[in-house]
């Protein structure tokens, strides 16, 4: 265990705390962020704030009203570019996971390189990735693909590894062939680690998709990010921040639900 | 769980050098037999003939990135655990900490950059608030967890030999929270290292993510592949200094 797998069943904390709310939790949450607006909102005049600290909550949303275009494709554009990385990293992850769990050699052999690749600053990647696939979506979605890769192959083989080799015994003594072994017994009990993995990923990819875009791009919320920044407005930043914030719980919570769809006999933790 | 922690085998060590040797020379290989142009993949060789050439340059600014990353860090780590602390002194924060916590931490760490840019300006502050916030969440969730894991019946135990709030903290919390707590600082290395690079790269005096810019900007694609490699190589250092750090505090394991 080196990287992120001990600490990741504690990143579940801190996500079940955000997505688990029972059935009228909704309510709750709802009011919650009500709450939270108008501590805001009437903070920020009360005590006469300036937009420089912290800009009204009704100004930042004036500013997204006013042209919801760039919002609207900022968040589609990044939103694509962060489900193309996940979805490739995720199944690259799990295959590579399985592959190691099976061949020993080649574990030992490519693992370490993996490790320290890990080292390896993306956002210096980066521009090369760009330079590589010139300035697309694509681009993008690779170091979305990088980040995302590499937590799930280490808690795949994790899991895999957890499987109680007498069950896997008694599979085999029934007859049971290794691709069988693998999708009734192995993959199974890998799965709510693969999940732990899964929803760190998820905001890796995030992370993967919006500092892509500080490489040179026309849409996406990394761009308005850096508009914002380079213009000094701090509504544009805020907004897009909020944005940000929207997408990146939403995707984590699809993530739970669906962990919570697939792993309906509960991780263990 | 073997696999990855504690000490390798000395087979499975030099498996894992094999395949290091294999990918260089692979590497190498490919960019000199298909001739590849530098903007494409330049040769290992030439990289670290350039890292030599601009070592005074790397150095510096390697010393400078480290230097953004060890101070946030350690601040970073001192806001984590001091609010995991703080919680579990005082459980009614709970209800109310933990939900703000997360809300933070919802909005990717890196997005906040723009922002913490303009308020503390591009000099060596910024880099350092930017580490501290990427740093303090892992350690606080790692922290508390550990934290949490203690045992009702030892904190009664040690209750009822009149032990205080603070000695239970202390002596008992404290030592059964450090594992985990150790395992996310560990996390936290390499991820503070890059949030100070992509900070840098946004705007900064020096550092390496400055460099890598700035190489960028000159189309010098092997001054940016040596930045990379030092970036790597200042990563791999910071990292194995924690887990020395842990395994000398954690000796009982």
């Amino acid at each position: 265990m080196t990287f992120g797998s001990r600490a990741l069943p504690s990143l579940d904390r801190g996500g079940r705390a955000l997505t688990a709310f029972p059935a009228g939790g909704v309510l709750r949450l709802a009011f919650a962020l009500a709450a939270v607006a108008v501590v805001w909102e009437a903070s920020v005049v009360l005590f006469g704030i300036k937009p420089h600290s912290l800009p009204r909550l009704s100004s930042i949303f004036q500013a997204m009203l006013a042209t919801p275009r760039a919002y609207i494709d900022g968040f589609l554009r990044t939103l694509t570019e962060t489900l193309i990385g996940f979805a490739t990293g995720g199944a690259f992850g799990i295959l590579i996971g399985i592959a190691f769990f099976r061949l020993r050699t080649l574990r030992e052999m490519i693992f370490p390189v993996f490790v320290v690749s890990q080292t390896i600053p993306v956002i210096a990647f980066g521009a090369l990735v760009v330079l590589w696939f010139g300035n697309t979506l694509v681009a993008k979605a690779v170091i979305a693909f990088y980040l995302t890769f590499f937590p799930v192959t280490v808690n795949t083989l994790l899991g895999l590894e957890s499987v109680d080799p007498r069950q896997a015994a008694l599979l085999r003594s029934f007859g049971a062939s290794s691709r069988q072994l693998l999708l009734r017994l192995q993959l199974p009990t890998a799965l709510p680690q693969i999940f732990v993995a899964l929803r760190l990923a998820s905001s890796l990819s995030l992370v993967g998709a919006i500092v892509g875009e500080w490489f040179g791009d026309t849409t996406g919320l990394g761009v308005l990010l850096l508009q914002a920044m380079y213009n000094e407005n701090f509504v544009a930043i805020w907004a897009a921040l909020l944005v940000s914030a929207l997408l990146g719980t939403g995707f984590y919570a699809v993530v739970a639900v669906v962990e919570r769809r697939l792993v309906f006999w509960g991780a263990e933790q | 769980m073997s696999v990855l922690a504690g000490r390798p085998s000395s087979l499975a060590m030099q498996r894992g050098v094999v395949g290091g040797v294999l990918l260089v020379l692979l590497w190498e290989g490919v960019a000199r037999s298909l001739a590849l142009p530098s903007y494409v993949l330049p040769a290992v060789s030439d990289i670290f003939v350039s890292i030599w050439s601009t070592r005074a340059l790397l150095v510096e600014a390697a010393a400078y990135t480290l230097c953004e990353a060890v101070s946030g860090y350690l601040l970073g780590c001192a806001i984590g655990i001091g609010l995991a602390v703080a919680i579990t002194m005082l459980p009614v924060t709970r209800g109310f900490m933990l939900p703000a916590a997360t809300a933070v931490n919802s909005v990717p760490v890196v997005a906040y950059s723009p922002l913490i840019l303009l308020w503390f300006g591009i000099g060596i502050a910024s880099k350092i608030v930017m580490v501290a916030m990427a740093v303090s969440f892992t350690v606080f969730l790692s922290t508390l967890a550990g934290l949490d894991r203690v045992d009702r019946r030892s904190v009664d135990l040690m209750r009822s030999f009149g032990a205080g709030r603070f000695s239970i903290l202390w002596r008992l919390r404290l030592p059964t929270a450090l594992p985990l707590m150790l395992a996310g600082m560990r996390v936290s290395t390499v991820r503070g290292i890059l949030v100070a690079i992509v900070t840098e790269m946004l705007g900064a005096y020096d550092g390496l993510g400055w460099v890598i810019y700035q190489a960028v900007l000159k189309i010098d694609f092997i001054q940016v592949w040596s930045a990379i490699f030092v970036a790597s190589a200042a990563s791999l250092l910071f990292f194995g200094l924690l887990g020395v750090v842990e395994r000398r505090t954690l000796f009982w394991k």
